[in-house]
Formats: structure tokens, sequence, C-alpha cells
């Protein structure tokens, strides 16, 4: 009997809680989980956005996207970008966050030059160094010629070998500062005890900070790889503002795809399904990296 | 671990929602199904030609046009102020011509005028005459009133839908052309052109000179790519086949077409001239890449003469048309698809029917046409051209539309038949610029252009009506 009460009591419903929550919920479904569903139902069909006339196609679209050249095209310039952006901004921010940890003078003024890129929008900043980038009148070829160092002036977002690199330069530039800020706390909370008892142990700085430091910050390594992992998967502000896509189609994303055949070329149905292999994409990937990077942090 | 998964698949979610919701591209989908083509009408237009101020004068001093006092609603794009002046201007005139008929005008809402239009239509008040943008849409729809052979007749080409002409175009379309350094030209030795091989020759010299770029292209902007890529379809395609879109269409005819490939090859003869970094080079600069001796030719519209004499008043322009490889001079201009046009509705009723045409009469008259034109900076689209007080170079340009031999809009800028798929344009300049860059072969080039226009005729097709609705 007391445990049937306490099974009743269990599920008892809490109308206050369903109060707060309804309102997010709802707003959530609407806007978030429901679009999210829809999308399925749209990529096995060929709609243009705008007409009220749906005519399902089955899995056209998928079979086109797995044997589009612009798809590859499209896949591999991404898989290029996201590889970069993981590597050198995770790299560029725990160095920048080494040295505000380090300093003992102006850390907040490190901390906040280092973060200012970070505030600027997507858009102004692929302008800015867009201006920057430019073979006749940018900074970066006019200072080569100024230095005497002219033969190495290049087309730095005309070059089709240069373009994707020169973007995701940009991308680490702009994100490093947001990563820094979760190395640095997660720096800032390894415990100074370890550290001193290792330099009584005698280690080196290195070994300290391969062996202490960098077990102990794992947690943020988790944290900002996914994070620099799905940005690279869905750049997009940087690609439209500098390149477009180009020059032809040598810096085209996926996310820079799905916009361009889906709002672009009136093929919304092909967009999607774009958009849901981006999704599993995302899954997979986000998936394998958790595995791995959770099976090396460290819990005190 | 099943959280964790839930959470990736959460953000995941999140991820692609945020990119799923955004949206409102640009369209210009099914815009009509209506067979479409491009008159010229300057040789047959003698007769009607003469039909100018002189008779529409005397035609409001004597027998009046219509049985009684006729009221007329006129709406154009206001939201420039030089069509506003001329436009009050030409209606006021009209007015004290035709006491009979009141032509009044109501506000245009230039900045949104198309969705302007659709409203003013959706809330029955559809103007008698109005300048008309999205005249396919609006010929779809049964709302204009096709107009007369005398109309027509007084323009140097016309727009057709299915060998109707529904709208006159308010100004040519504007003209490209080569705008050279003047000064550097002279005191070089150098002449324009006047063939083709001419204008290759030309180049090749100013190349090895060294001294600066024999053409500055803004590249980054495809957009311009546009600009020299119609100069060498008008050469290699339209000259053979006017309708090649519409029996590509019709799947008789496909990229991999010779044309195309000639169109291809004319591309990368030309384009061994333009400036190092031309990709990267916005349209935005060329300007400033002509007045400070960085390059000694551009390929552009109308429109630069004003931002060149901006950039330095004291820069010498010159301008001349680059002819095609046959000889022929082919040129931008003439008739797109808009213009004023008459309401359907309105035309029911004799006398506003016999009002408004009066009014397009009177409005292409020389010396009203010729307001409008100096006004806007417009190429005069009629057989019997105004007077008018432009620069020289203005003029030249002017003088060089009526003498070409084939005066057509842009090959994206048709109608009906001959209408590319959404978007097709950028696929095709996109797909230039590598084969301009050396990084795909215009074979493979061809190849991609046939897949794509496959998969895009799939969702548009105006022959078939498939996403025209």
């Amino acid at each position: 009997m007391e445990q049937a009460k306490a099974g009743k009591s269990r599920f008892k419903v809490d109308k206050v809680a369903i109060a707060f929550i309804a309102p997010a919920f709802i707003f959530y479904t609407l806007f978030i989980i429901w679009p999210t569903v829809s999308s399925v139902y749209y990529s096995f069909t060929s709609w243009d956005g705008i007409s009220p006339k749906l005519r399902f196609i089955g899995l056209a679209n998928y079979k086109e996207i797995f044997t589009s050249a612009r798809f590859g095209n499209a896949l591999k310039n991404t898989v290029i970008l996201t590889v970069f952006i993981s590597i050198f901004e995770n790299a560029f921010a725990l160095i920048l966050a080494l040295i505000v940890d380090s300093v003992r003078w102006a850390k907040n003024l490190f901390r906040s030059a280092f973060y200012i890129p970070v505030l600027i929008s997507g858009i102004v900043s692929g302008f800015i160094w867009k201006i920057m980038y430019n073979y006749n009148f940018g900074a970066i070829n006019s200072m080569l010629t100024s230095m005497g160092m002219g033969n190495f002036k290049q087309d730095w977002l005309g070059n089709t070998s240069l373009t994707l690199i020169m973007v995701g330069v940009v991308l680490v530039w702009k994100g490093a500062g947001y990563y820094m800020i979760i190395y640095l706390a997660s720096l800032q909370s390894v415990s100074t005890d370890i550290l001193e008892a290792a330099d009584i142990d005698g280690a080196s700085p290195f070994q300290k900070f391969k062996n202490i430091t960098v077990p102990m910050i794992s947690g943020a390594f988790t944290i900002n790889f996914t994070l620099s992992l799905i940005n690279g998967l869905k750049v997009f502000d940087q690609i439209s503002v500098m390149t477009d896509g180009g020059p032809g189609f040598t810096s085209e994303t996926l996310v820079y795809l799905l916009y361009k055949v889906g709002f672009n070329e009136g093929r919304q149905g092909f967009g999607t399904a774009v958009g849901i292999v981006l999704l599993f994409l995302i899954i997979v990937l986000n998936t394998i990296q958790q595995k791995f990077l959770r099976s090396r942090e460290v819990q005190l | 671990m099943k959280r964790r998964l839930a959470a990736g698949l959460l953000v995941s979610a999140m991820t692609i929602t945020t990119l799923a919701g955004c949206g409102g591209g640009s369209q210009d989908a099914g815009t009509t199904a209506a067979p479409t083509e491009t008159t010229a009408a300057a040789t047959t237009a003698a007769g009607g030609s003469e039909t100018t101020a002189a008779e529409t004068s005397a035609e409001a001093e004597g027998e009046s046009v219509v049985s009684g006092p006729t009221e007329l609603t006129f709406i154009f794009a206001d939201g420039d102020e030089g069509a506003k002046a001329s436009m009050n201007e030409i209606v006021n005139r009209f007015n004290e011509a035709y006491p009979d008929i009141t032509v009044t005008i109501e506000p245009g809402n230039g900045g949104a005028y198309s969705e302007f239009l659709k409203t003013k239509d959706s809330v029955g008040e559809f103007p008698d005459i109005m300048e008309m943008r999205d005249t396919a849409m609006y010929v779809r729809a049964g709302k204009l009133e096709p107009l007369s052979e005398e109309i027509q007749s007084m323009f140097l080409n016309t727009m057709k839908f299915d060998k109707e002409v529904y709208a006159v175009p308010l100004g040519g379309e504007n003209t490209n052309g080569i705008i050279y350094n003047k000064k550097y030209f002279d005191e070089n030795g150098f002449t324009e052109p006047t063939t083709y091989d001419e204008f290759i020759t030309l180049c090749q010299a100013i190349k090895d000179k060294g001294d600066m770029a024999p053409l500055v292209v803004g590249g980054q902007d495809i957009w311009h790519m546009g600009f020299w890529f119609h100069k060498a379809y008008n050469d290699q395609v339209l000259s053979q086949d006017a309708d090649f879109i519409k029996h590509c269409y019709e799947g008789t005819k496909d990229f991999s077409d010779p044309v195309i490939k000639a169109t291809f090859e004319e591309m990368k003869t030309i384009m061994r001239f333009a400036q190092d970094g031309w990709t990267s080079t916005p349209d935005a600069q060329i300007t400033t890449f002509l007045v400070s001796d960085m390059a000694a030719m551009m390929y552009s519209g109308t429109h630069m003469f004003s931002q060149i004499a901006q950039a330095d008043p004291n820069f010498e322009m010159g301008w001349f048309a680059v002819p095609s490889p046959d000889g022929k001079t082919r040129l931008v201009g003439g008739a797109g698809v808009g213009g004023l046009a008459i309401s359907a509705e309105s035309a029911k009723d004799p006398d506003k029917k016999a009002a408004g045409e009066a009014f397009i009469k009177f409005f292409y008259a020389p010396e009203n046409y010729k307001i409008y034109c100096e006004r806007l900076s417009a190429i005069p689209a009629t057989v019997d051209q105004p007077e008018l007080d432009v620069l020289p170079i203005f003029q030249e340009v002017i003088d060089a539309t009526v003498a070409a031999d084939d005066l057509a809009p842009m090959w994206n800028g048709r109608v009906g038949e001959n209408e590319l798929p959404p978007d097709f344009r950028n696929f095709t300049y996109k797909t230039l610029v590598e084969v301009l860059q050396g990084t795909r072969e215009i074979d493979s080039a061809c190849e991609e252009m046939n897949k794509t226009w496959k998969t895009a005729m799939e969702s548009f097709n105006p022959v078939t009506g498939v996403g025209i609705e």
C-alpha cells in the first residue's frame, strides 16, 4: 500500500513545473524540433522553396548527393577547413592561454586584446581580411612589397591553392580568443599543490605541462575540439563575404552549398537533403571525437 | 553514453536548424510561360516612327481620342528623384495637351516597387498605366493589354510574349563597351580597333609595353564576369542560334555544343590580358585601376562614366564597342522585359484604352522622352531619337546602339522559352572562372553545365511548363 502510494507520488504531475517548462518547450518544439523533423520530409521532395505544391521524389536527392562532383568538392573543402581550424584554433588558443596565465602584469589587457576578434562579427571580420588580402591594394602584399619581398606577393583569395587556407586563417584569428578563455579557466583550476609537488620531485616545466597540466585541462580540450568541429562544419559568414565559394567552386563548403542550392537555385528539397547529410556527419564525427577525448579526461 | 549521444544529437540538431531557419533567397523562378522573343523593329519602323510630337500634338489639337472626359491613373517607381521630376513634367505636359484626359500620378513606393504594385493589384487598385517590371508574371495573369503595332514600331526593339508586346522600354538596356584611357592611347599611338583581331592585337601591344594591364576585370563579383561572358556568348552562341537556351530545354542541343566551347575559348583569349589578381578584384575597384594608370581599358556599362568622372574629373575617357570575330557589332541594349504598360482591365473601356495609348505615344515623342532620358541618363530606346544634351562619350554609345548590327538584352535577361533556370547564370560564371584559372578543362566544364542543366530543368522548364505555375 505504501509502495503504491510512493509510486503514485513519483508520477504526480507537478502543474507548476509544467507551467514553467511549457513556454520554452512549445517554443523549442515549434521553432527547433518541428523544422528539423519536417526538413527530413522536404528532403524527399523537389520543393523549390516557394511553390505550395510538393512533388515526392523519394531518394533522388540523396542519390544525387552521393554522385555529385559538386557535393564531393564541398565535402572535401569542409573537411580540410574543419581539420585546419580544429588543430590551429586549439593550438593557438592554448598558446594564448598559457601566455595570459603566465604573465605577471597586464594580464587583463592581454586577455582583452586576445578576445577582441571574437567580438567582431563574422561578416565584418570577413570584410576586413578581404581588404587585407587584396592583391593590388591589400595590406599584406603592400607590406611584402615595402619590405622588398615583392616576389612573395600572392593573390591570397584568388589563388585556388591558397583560398581555403586563407579563409581558415581568418577563422582561427577570430575564434582562438574564445577557446583561450575556456583553456584559461581550466588552467587556473589546475591545483598548485600538484605543480609544487612536481617541482619538489624535480620535474621540468615540459614534464609538468605534459603530465599534469594537459591531463587536467583535458575537459577543456573536449569542449573546445567539439565546438571547433561544429564551427568548422557550419562555417558560412566568412565564405560568403570573402569568396562567395570561389574562385569557381574552390571554397564552397557544405553549408554554403546548402545555401546556394536551397535559396539561390530554388532547390530547397535538395538543399534540405544536404542539411540532413550534414546533420548525420556532425553526429558521427562528434560522437567519435567525444569518445576519444572523454577517454583521455582525468577526474579528480 | 546515451546522454552524450543525446547531447551530441541536440547540438547537431540546433546547428542544422539554425541553418535551416535562415532563408528568403532571391528568386526569379517562374516568371513566364509565354514564348518570348526580342524583335528588332528598327528597320520596319519608318511609318510608325513618324507618329511623334508633331502628330500627337496635332492629334491633341484636332479630333479628340476619347468620347468624353477620361481619367487615368499612372504609377511608376518613384524612388529616384530624376524619375519623379521627369515623369511629373511629362504628365503635366500631357494633361495640358489633352484637356479631356487627366492622368493622375499615384505614389509608386520606388524602394519596393514590385511588391507595391502587387499590393495595388490585390486590393483592386491596379493602375490604368504603369511602369511594369515583372511583365511576364502580369502577362500570364492576363493583367496587361497588348500594345498596338503603331506603338511597337516606335521602338528599336521590343520584347514579345507569344507574338504580343505588353510593355515598351523606358530606356535601353545598359550597353557594355570598352572604356579606355584616352590620354594613354594618344600618347602611345593606340587607336580604337575596328575588328576583333585588331582588339586582340591592341591588348597584346599594351601588354608588351608592360606599363599597365591592358584590361581591368572585377572577377571577384561574378556578375561582372557576366559582362565579358555575354560578349563571348553573343559572338559565338546567339549569333548562330538566338534560341539556344530554348533548344536546350527541348533537348535538341546541350552545352557540349561547339558554340559553347568556342565561347570559353574566346573568353580564354580575352582574359589573358586581364590584370594580375583579377579573381580577387571587386567591381568597385576597377575605376581605381583605370584612373590610377594601372589598366588601360575596362569593359562595362554606361553607368561607369559618372563613377570615373567622380573618381578623377580630369580623366580623359574614350569608348568603343568590341567587334565580334565575324566583323559585326553586337551590343547589349534595346528593350528589356519592363517598361510602360496598359492595364487589360482599363483597356476594356475604349476611351481609357485610347487615352492610355495616346499617353504612351506622347511620352515617347522626342521632345518629351528627352526629359526622361536626360534626367536618368537613359539610352533612348526609340527609333526617333531625341537630341540629348549629354556627355559626348554617352552620345557615342547612343549612336553605337543605333548603328549596331544586333541589339539584345543580356543572355540571362531573357524571358519565356529562353529564360534561364534560377542561378544557372551564376553556376556558369563560376565554371567559367574555373576554366580561366586552369583548374577545369573546357570539356569538363561543358559536362558539368550539362549535368547542372539537366537537374535544373527538372524543376524549371518554360518549354514544358514545369516550375512555371
